[in-house]
């Protein structure tokens, strides 16, 4: 494994880059990176000065201080110190398609997160709509069930609300708040069925041990219909790419949901409820919602839509070898690369195009670990002219959804998946 | 990294199989795309730890605080009773009304404390550091 603290990683077309576009080299990036003084971070003046490594995302108000000084965590775009939002630089996206536990992205809602975790009084308590309520033990789930491993592709609902137009409020990402990995743990099915469900359920609703500093502050919970919850892929992860979770990813079990936003792969699991009516929590009922249409997309300021809480993912497809504002020399064959990924179904076919969409073709893809999971996809590109081009990239699932042409919109921010684009020069 | 450690690797809860290539296939492979790196290099070491570690870490709570301003004292006081300042701070440029919104939501989603009689000065400063 390539230390990802290394040096500084350049994308083609970047005066830093260095090695041939398969292996970049070793060293890796800080893109637009300096170290200077936080008199310029947040747009403010020097109240609060020291000294920063900055990174400028793509969008207004951009700036963002990468971090290291998170437990278990590499260098990290700090969003929000408390309680915790990190983003994953996008260069790590170029280096594996498994996202390295120290690198993998940050969202939690609610402040007071436990510091400290005994394994030994740990319980995982199964109650509500159940025969027989049932407290089970770390070792209890490895051992007392069979395992279950999956890679999946966890990606924050809001993850590149920053880019929306009209922008909206929330958290700033940029296209970092997800990742990628290897889930090793239980299969909900079958802790479900240690306490049996009763006829008549309708949903299990998930709780973790974080809670918000004031009493008043409502509880983050998030509920699947019981179908769905037990389907047997939907599961309780006990570890992440072959290690535990670190802390800030749910240490020590976390749900995982294939194919469906992050917000229902609660952290810090300690709670499973089997319910007999619909959840009307505060973060089922009234957060997370999104319009009832294609994409959730509608027009800025439209009213009287239809909400339903978020649910399935849509294609993405990035490049993660090249920038805005990359040179290349004409008629010199250069190899650009990606990551994509399916959503709720797997990756059908990803395109590229060279000249900003009039034409497409298919890419080579890489290993397939599983439907959930990230594709590396690379094409081979040779300018024939000088000047501006515009790439593009675009997938599609197994389900027939593709990615659109046109950014979508909607007043929370969430689940964007327009076709992404990188503007170069050919010289 | 202390709080965690070095028994994750600890046999046994499921085998995954190595990645030992025979030395033909291996020379085929070469011929083919050469991704960055392995892709599984990492993901498919050895099954997790049977065996758990207590968990001891210390989370940062943020140094930043709100720029100089008249209303500065209300957001230091009340803001930061549940989230630390970079999210504000790091808002687009939002209208008054927008902040306006997004500070009732803080009182009525989340409980916040802030007196009813602050909101329009909260709405105001923010407006007035980070407003369109």
């Amino acid at each position: 494994m390539r230390d990802l603290r290394g040096g500084p990683w350049f994308p083609i077309g970047h005066p830093g880059h260095r090695g041939t576009p398969f292996r970049p080299s070793r060293r890796r990036l800080l893109a637009h990176a300096g170290r200077i003084g936080l008199s310029g971070l947040l747009g403010a003046p020097a109240w609060n000065v020291r000294a920063a490594t900055l990174v400028e995302l793509r969008f207004a108000n951009g700036r963002r201080e990468l971090v290291t000084n998170f437990p278990q965590k590499g260098a990290m775009l700090l969003l929000r110190t408390r309680p915790a939002l990190l983003e994953t630089p996008f260069e790590v996206f170029d280096q594996s398609v498994f996202t390295p536990n120290d690198r993998f992205y940050v969202r939690w809602h609610l402040a007071d997160i436990p510091e400290v975790i005994d394994p030994g009084t740990f319980r995982l308590n199964i109650g509500g709509h159940v025969r027989q309520a049932v407290s089970l033990t770390l070792d209890d789930l490895v051992r007392g069930f069979e395992p279950f491993e999956i890679a999946a592709v966890n990606q924050c609902s809001g993850n590149s609300r920053g880019f929306f137009s009209p922008r909206v409020a929330g958290g700033q990402w940029s296209n970092g708040a997800m990742g990628n990995a290897r889930w090793t743990g239980v299969r909900l099915r079958d802790v479900l069925d240690r306490a049996g469900v009763k006829a008549g359920a309708l949903q299990v609703r998930f709780n973790g041990l974080d809670t918000g500093v004031l009493p008043q502050t409502p509880n983050f919970m998030k509920s699947l219909a019981v179908d769905h919850a037990r389907d047997g892929e939907v599961m309780i992860a006990y570890a992440m790419n072959g290690e535990r979770l670190p802390l800030l990813n749910g240490y020590p079990l976390r749900m995982v949901v294939p194919g469906w936003y992050a917000t229902y792969w609660v952290k810090m699991l300690s709670d499973v409820t089997v319910l007999d009516k619909p959840d009307d929590n505060y973060w089922m009922a009234k957060a997370y919602l999104i319009p009832d249409t294609p994409f959730a997309d509608i027009s800025p300021g439209q009213k009287g839509v239809r909400t339903v809480p978020i649910n399935r993912m849509v294609p993405r497809s990035f490049f993660s070898n090249i920038q805005d504002g990359a040179v290349l020399k004409t008629g010199q064959t250069t190899t650009v690369r990606g990551i994509a990924f399916g959503g709720d179904a797997g990756l059908k076919e990803v395109l590229f195009s060279s000249d900003a969409g009039s034409s497409w073709q298919p890419v080579r893809l890489g290993a397939d670990h599983g439907k959930y999971g990230f594709r590396q996809w690379e094409a081979p590109w040779r300018p024939s002219s000088q000047g501006p081009h515009k790439l593009m990239v675009k997938a599609s699932n197994t389900a027939g959804i593709a990615q659109p042409d046109h950014a979508n919109w909607n007043g929370g921010g969430y689940m964007r998946n327009v076709i992404e684009s990188v503007s170069v020069q050919a010289t | 990294m202390s709080g965690i450690s070095a028994d994750a690797m600890n046999t046994n809860a499921r085998r995954i199989p190595s990645r030992t290539v025979p030395v033909a296939l291996a020379i085929a492979l070469a011929t083919g795309p050469v991704w960055p790196q392995s892709d599984d290099s990492k993901a498919s070491g050895a099954a997790p730890a049977r065996s758990w570690v207590k968990m001891n870490v210390e989370l940062p709570t943020g140094q930043v605080t709100f720029p100089p301003g008249n209303g500065a004292a209300i957001a230091n006081a009340q803001c930061l009773i549940c989230h630390s300042a970079e999210m504000v701070l790091l808002q687009p440029a939002l209208t008054q009304d927008e902040w306006t919104a997004v500070i009732n939501k803080m009182r009525s989603a989340f409980g916040a404390l802030l007196p009813p009689d602050q909101v329009e000065p909260l709405a105001g400063y923010l407006h007035g550091i980070n407003g369109r």
